[in-house]
Order: structure tokens, then sequence, then C-alpha cells
């Protein structure tokens, strides 16, 4: 009797734990809800597979979390200055141009999580749903050839796996439903997109364009392209979003759902399917893998609130936690198998890690075309200078080369003087002053074993999880580019006729450019990288990787656009393999 | 039931004591709650005075309409390092205690950097003009109703003609 009541006990026990793991069972899971973190999540719950989205921060609802986004500048306390307090709590992240008092509350305060710098490393995150993509600066453009070939052109990290023909299609196909806005500018270097329209150049971004047209042929200024709706579709209407309203209020979330992000597109779309299951406050330790399965069969996370460790199941595992944060996770993914790191047969991963060289500005005013100013706000930024260094084959003393970004504006501006009633209409007094044209770069740098980020040894995080140690630096590569860099545009910018030309290269860490890429790099051979052209680990296949530790090099584009396309690409191929059950 | 009443009691109690000290303000201080400059009543109306003078009342409101000192003090207390803060507090000790007619002449002087002037008075001069100026262009009268600012302008127009705009 007593016996078998036990055995019953035991039965119910079982058959309670087979429900708990049941219902922490999925089709796929993806780390992270960011660019590519939602995109996974588009994909899969769209083709009806039953996805998990695991994001470490809290949930942010599209326009209801956004609490800033209406706010005119004297509802701000400190009319958006961020107090001294927080910029001496916070050095590292205070140094991000968006972060300010109306946008402070998406970004990771320095102290949260703390990490280790070997070498200066600026590293600005967003731990939310949405992750930066909320923040980030919108920019888009496609890679060519010119880029891919790269490293196997000019003898560097190690040849991509994949060229343009094999993303062309999915970036079309992540363009028409983003929105992206540009101009069709029939340049090999940066290939044209599935545009909305795009936003015009003023009368002295157009007049550069002109004079760089005749002077070098090769030098091309043409409008920024980025993730704006400047004339919305159905596709975007469906979604919910409307045309941008020319606010430049981008980083506090848009309630028009004008620039593309998570919250705004990808994950209610996601959420529509009833396919999605959302777990904010999730922080991943690692990945499951099972030595006699010889594959990964889920996600261990500790709760960030309860520090409850929980394990969740899949089939399929997308890791999307942002470049930095995929290497951790992976390098923390220890078994029998893999001592070293999830897949880590080679030895590469968390190696090769590299940036934009975002160091040098430089800024100049133009005497002429006073009989225009600008009304209204441009949400592109104004215009974009694609690569035209090296592009077609070695012409200087270093490799690669750097876009740049460029703009013009008039600043209305009053005279301060004054004192009492006259300083008072010299205050309402608007003058417009001559206009002021600046341009920034963003040059390529090479991926070098050197530049690395690796698990500390001692230090951990309020989760147990070991913290980071980041070792990136510039290198002799970077100098010689940056001083082109500020020759070439100093030259460019006289020849417009600009005058009072000043270069800012005032030195500025790596991960300040947020663009940290590499890691987890893309490649044909198993022993030199981690991915193969799927995006699958070479040694676990039912593992990809699709942020930005996948970037076997950096190129000049803005990079968040090929994410985009990766991870689309990627789901697709992992969706066919698991219908013909190879995964 | 009677339990939570008590625990109900006993929160408006302490609901009441954490609103005491805003009731009875210590005499003597100045009217807006600062963390880090202890600043006296009197220096405060100084502070009004002084940002009147700055940007007067015309036909449209000025500075102590504005509250534009009290916003001055609330940048210095929040957004300044604590060498800042105390330059400003000695200058705005020496200017308090300056009378009127040399208050005055002080700041028409430093507004047009006379030399020989008291250096933390003249820099203290600096940081409250500036900060009057941005208080202003920043309030919501001056940006509803005289230089507005558009939280929605829906438009670009790179080429957009100067004459028409002025």
């Amino acid at each position: 009797m007593v016996i078998s009541l036990l055995k019953q006990a035991f039965e119910i026990m079982a058959n309670l734990n087979i429900d708990s793991v049941k219902q922490r069972t999925f089709d796929a899971i993806v780390i992270g809800s960011g660019i590519s973190g939602g995109w996974a999540a588009k994909e899969f719950t769209e083709k009806g597979l039953k996805t998990l989205v695991l994001e470490r921060g809290r949930d942010v609802n599209h326009i209801t979390d956004y609490p800033t986004t209406n706010k005119y500048p004297y509802e701000f306390d400190h009319r958006g200055e961020l107090t001294f307090a927080i910029k001496q709590e916070n050095p590292v992240v205070s140094k991000c141009y968006a972060f300010r008092e109306d946008a402070m509350h998406f970004f990771v305060k320095d102290k949260a999580h703390p990490y280790v710098q070997e070498k200066p490393f600026d590293w600005i995150r967003g731990y939310q749903v949405g992750g930066k993509s909320l923040l980030w600066a919108r920019q888009t453009q496609r890679w060519s050839d010119l880029d891919f070939e790269g490293p196997l052109r000019d003898d560097f990290a190690v040849d991509w796996p994949i060229r343009y023909k094999d993303i062309a299609a999915w970036y079309s196909y992540v363009e028409r439903f983003a929105g992206i806005s540009g101009n069709k500018d029939g340049l090999a270097e940066l290939p044209d997109g599935d545009f909305l329209p795009g936003f015009p150049l003023n009368a002295v971004e157009d007049h550069f364009k002109l004079a760089m047209n005749n002077k070098y042929g090769n030098r091309h200024v043409i409008s920024a392209r980025c993730a704006h709706l400047s004339q919305p579709k159905q596709i975007h209407f469906d979604q919910g979003r409307v045309k941008c309203q020319n606010r430049n209020l981008c980083q506090r979330g848009c309630p028009f759902g004008g620039y593309f992000s998570s919250n705004s597109s990808t994950l209610p779309w996601a959420k529509k399917t009833g396919n999605l299951t959302l777990r904010p406050f999730s922080v991943v330790e690692s990945v499951i893998y099972d030595d006699r399965l010889n594959k990964a069969t889920g996600v261990r996370v500790v709760d960030a609130n309860t520090k409850e460790v929980i394990e969740f199941y899949a089939k399929v595992i997308f890791v999307n936690a942002a470049a930095i944060n995929t290497n951790l996770i992976l390098l923390n993914s220890k078994s029998s198998r893999f001592p070293e790191g999830l897949g880590n047969d080679s030895g590469v991963l968390g190696k090769y890690v590299a940036f934009h060289n975002y160091s040098a500005r430089i800024n100049a005013e133009y005497d002429g075309l006073k009989q225009f100013t600008t009304d209204g706000r441009n949400p592109a930024g104004g215009g974009y200078i694609p690569r035209f260094r090296n592009l077609l084959k070695q012409e200087t003393d270093f490799k690669r080369g750097y876009a740049a970004g460029f703009g013009a504006y008039r600043n209305a501006d009053s005279d301060t003087s004054g004192i009492g009633t006259a300083l008072k209409s010299q205050l309402l007094t608007k003058r417009l002053g001559p206009w002021k044209v600046g341009s920034h770069m963003m040059g390529e740098t090479i991926p070098k074993v050197s530049n690395y980020v690796k698990l500390d040894e001692h230090k951990k995080d309020a989760w147990g999880i070991p913290q980071l140690k980041i070792s990136v630096d510039y290198d002799d590569n970077d100098a010689k580019m940056k001083k082109d860099y500020v020759e070439q545009l100093s030259e460019m910018f006289t020849e417009a006729g600009f005058k009072n030309i000043q270069v800012d290269d005032s030195p500025q860490a790596p991960g300040l450019d947020i663009h940290e890429m590499g890691g987890v790099r893309m490649g044909n051979d198993p022993k030199t990288s981690m991915l193969n052209k799927w995006h699958q680990l070479h040694s676990c296949k039912n593992v990809f990787v699709t942020d930005g530790a996948c970037m076997t090099s950096t190129s000049t584009q803005n990079p968040s656009l090929t994410y985009m396309a990766f991870t689309a690409r990627a789901v697709d191929y992992a969706f066919n393999e698991m219908k013909k059950g190879s995964l | 039931m009677e339990r939570r009443l008590a625990i109900k009691q006993v929160l408006f109690l302490a609901g009441g004591i954490i609103l005491l000290p805003s009731c009875l303000r210590q005499e003597g201080k100045a009217s807006v709650k600062l963390k880090n400059l202890d600043v006296s009543l009197n220096q405060e109306e100084v502070l009004a005075d002084l940002s009147e003078m700055i940007i007067p009342k015309t036909d449209t409101p000025g500075a102590k309409d504005l509250k534009l000192h009290l916003f001055v003090l609330k940048m210095l207390d929040d957004c300044y390092g604590p060498k800042d803060q105390q330059v400003f507090m000695q200058g705005l000790d020496y200017v308090s205690k300056l009378d009127p007619a040399a208050r005055q002449q002080f700041i028409f002087d430093a507004n047009v950097k006379k030399p020989n002037l008291h250096e933390d008075g003249y820099n203290f001069f600096q940081m409250l003009k500036e900060r009057t100026i941005g208080g202003f262009l920043n309030s919501k009268y001056v940006m509803s109703k005289l230089v507005i600012w558009e939280l929605v302008p829906g438009r670009y127009n790179g080429y957009f003609p100067v004459k028409a705009s002025i």
C-alpha cells in the first residue's frame, strides 16, 4: 500500500517535471532582442516556429515605454544636460553623444555592469527589450564585393565565406520591411537597395557633391541612406508605423514608428503570430551542450531579479546578444567537448575583434549660398561619402579605407554681449550665421589576434557570470589612415571653397563608435574561424550567430543592415534544415 | 483588518514626518531644495535681482517672472562640480555684500570685463549670465510664444529662401 502510494507520488512528480520541461521547450531560442535578435524572432515566428526570445533587461513596449518622447526641452529638469553626479558615476557611457537627460534610461550605467579594460574601451550598451535598436544612428548601407573580398585581396583576417550574390536578395527583403530611405546612386561600391525616397541634400551639401564630382569623379557625396519611413508603404502601416515626422528625437523612442527598431517593428510583428514568448530579465549564462547528442540542447538563464537558474530547450539557438556579449556567452559555454568555449576548436573565439575608427572630425565654414538655409529637420543627417581610398586597387601606404559623414547647416545665433533690455532684444533677434560644414571618418580597422575579449579569471558579475576583459586598440594602420582622412578631407573642403577648416583628431577609445565586431568570425576553414557560411558554429551546427560577432572584417558601412540581412538568411536556412530533419 | 489599519496609520504618520521639513523650512534658507549649495534666502533674493538685471521684465516676462534664478541654482547645484560651486558661492557672497548701487555697477563692469574685477565675482557673473540666458531661451514662455520650438516639424527643406525666414 505504502509502496504503491510512493510510486504514484513519484509518477506525479515525474509528470510534473515533464510538464515543466515541456513548458520550457521551444522550437527556437533567440538570445537578445536588439536589431538582429528582433529579426530572428520575426522570421522564426512567421514560419510557425514557437520561439523564445531571451532579453537580459526590462521590457520596453513601443510608445507606452517611451516616457520622454513628447517632452519639450523645458520639461527636463536640466534642459537635457547630464548632472555632475551622473557624469562622475558614468565616465564611460557619458562619452556617448546620445547619453543625455532625454534618453539616459535606455543606456547601461557603468556601475551596473562592470567589465575589465586591459586597454581603454568605451563599451556602450543598451540592456532592454529592443537593445540598441532604440538608440542607433539609423544609417544603413549595403556591402558590395569590394568589401567582402577585402580580406582576400589585402591579405588579412580570413576570406569571407560569402559574397554579395549570397546576400543581395536578403538585403532587399529586410529593406522592404524595415523601410530604408535612399536614392539609387548607381555606385558599385555601395549597391542600391529597395528604397523609399531619399531625404534631400541641402544647398551646401549639393554644392559639395558637385564640387567633388568635378574635381575627382570618384568621390561621391550621396544622401545618407537611413532606416526612416520617408514615404511608408502598406507593409509599414501594417506594422503600425507611419511617416517619419522629422523630429530627430529618435533616441527617445518614436511614437510614430518613424524609424526602424525591434520595438516598433519586428517584435510586435512576431507577437502577432502567436508564436512568440518574450522573456525579459533573463541573463543568459551559457548555451547547454550535450556531449552525447553532439549538439546544443538549450540555454541556461539566470533570472535577473530572483537569480533563479532556469534552463530552456530548443532545437535551434540563435545567439544575438550584441557582438561582445555573444562572445561572452560562447566563452562561458564550457563543456567537456568544448573546454575553451562553445565551438572553439580553432581557438579563435574572442579574437580578431575589430571596430570602426571614428576618431577624426573636420569642421569648416562656407561663405556662399547665403540666400538659402534649412527649414525643418533632416533625419538622414545629410550626406554620406562612400569609401574611395584603395577601392579598386592598393594606392596608399595603409590597408583599406574610410567612409565619411558630411553635413551642412546654418545656426540662427543671437548676440549675447548686452545686458538688460538690450540683451533681451538681442536674444530674441536671431541672426543666421554662415553655413557650417562637418565630416567624421568611419575607418575600417584590421582584425588582429591581439585585439580580443576574454573571461576574467576572478571577477564575476552580480549573476555569477565571469566579467569580460577587453583588450582592443588602434594600430599603425589606423594612424596612417586617420592622417590620410584629415589630409584628403582638408583638400576636399578647400576645393569646395570652405574656409576656417578645423581638424579635431582628439583620440577616443575604441568602443565609442559602437561598431564593435568579430570574435566569432565567419570563414570557410574550421581551423581558423568559428562560423560557416550559414552562420552555424562549424562544430555545433544548431547554434547560429548573426550579430556583430560574426563579422570577419568590418569594412566601412554602418553594420546593422547587414546583420538584419544575415539574420533573415540564416533563419531561412535553419528552418529548411529543420524541415529536412538535419537540425 | 485592524492590523492593516494600524499599518496605514503608521505610514500616514511617516508620510507626515517626511512632509514636515518642507513645511517648516529652515528660517533664512533658499526656497528651492538644494543638495550641495548652501544658499540663504537673502542670497536667493540677490540672485533674483541680478538675474532680473540681466533679463528684465519688459512687455514680456523677465527673469523673476520666469524664476530663472531658481533654474540657475538648480543647474549650479546639480550640473557643476565642487570647484565651480565654490567659485559661484564665493562670488555670490562677494556680490551680496555690495550695496545695491555698487552691485549694479559691478554687474555692468563684469559684463564688459573691466580689468581688476574681483575674480570670483567675475566668474560667478559669467556662470549666472550664461545660465540665465539658457533658462530664458529654454523657458516654456519663450519656446511657445517668442522663438517657437517645434516638437513635430514634419518637414525638411534644404533650400529654404532666407528672405522669407527673417
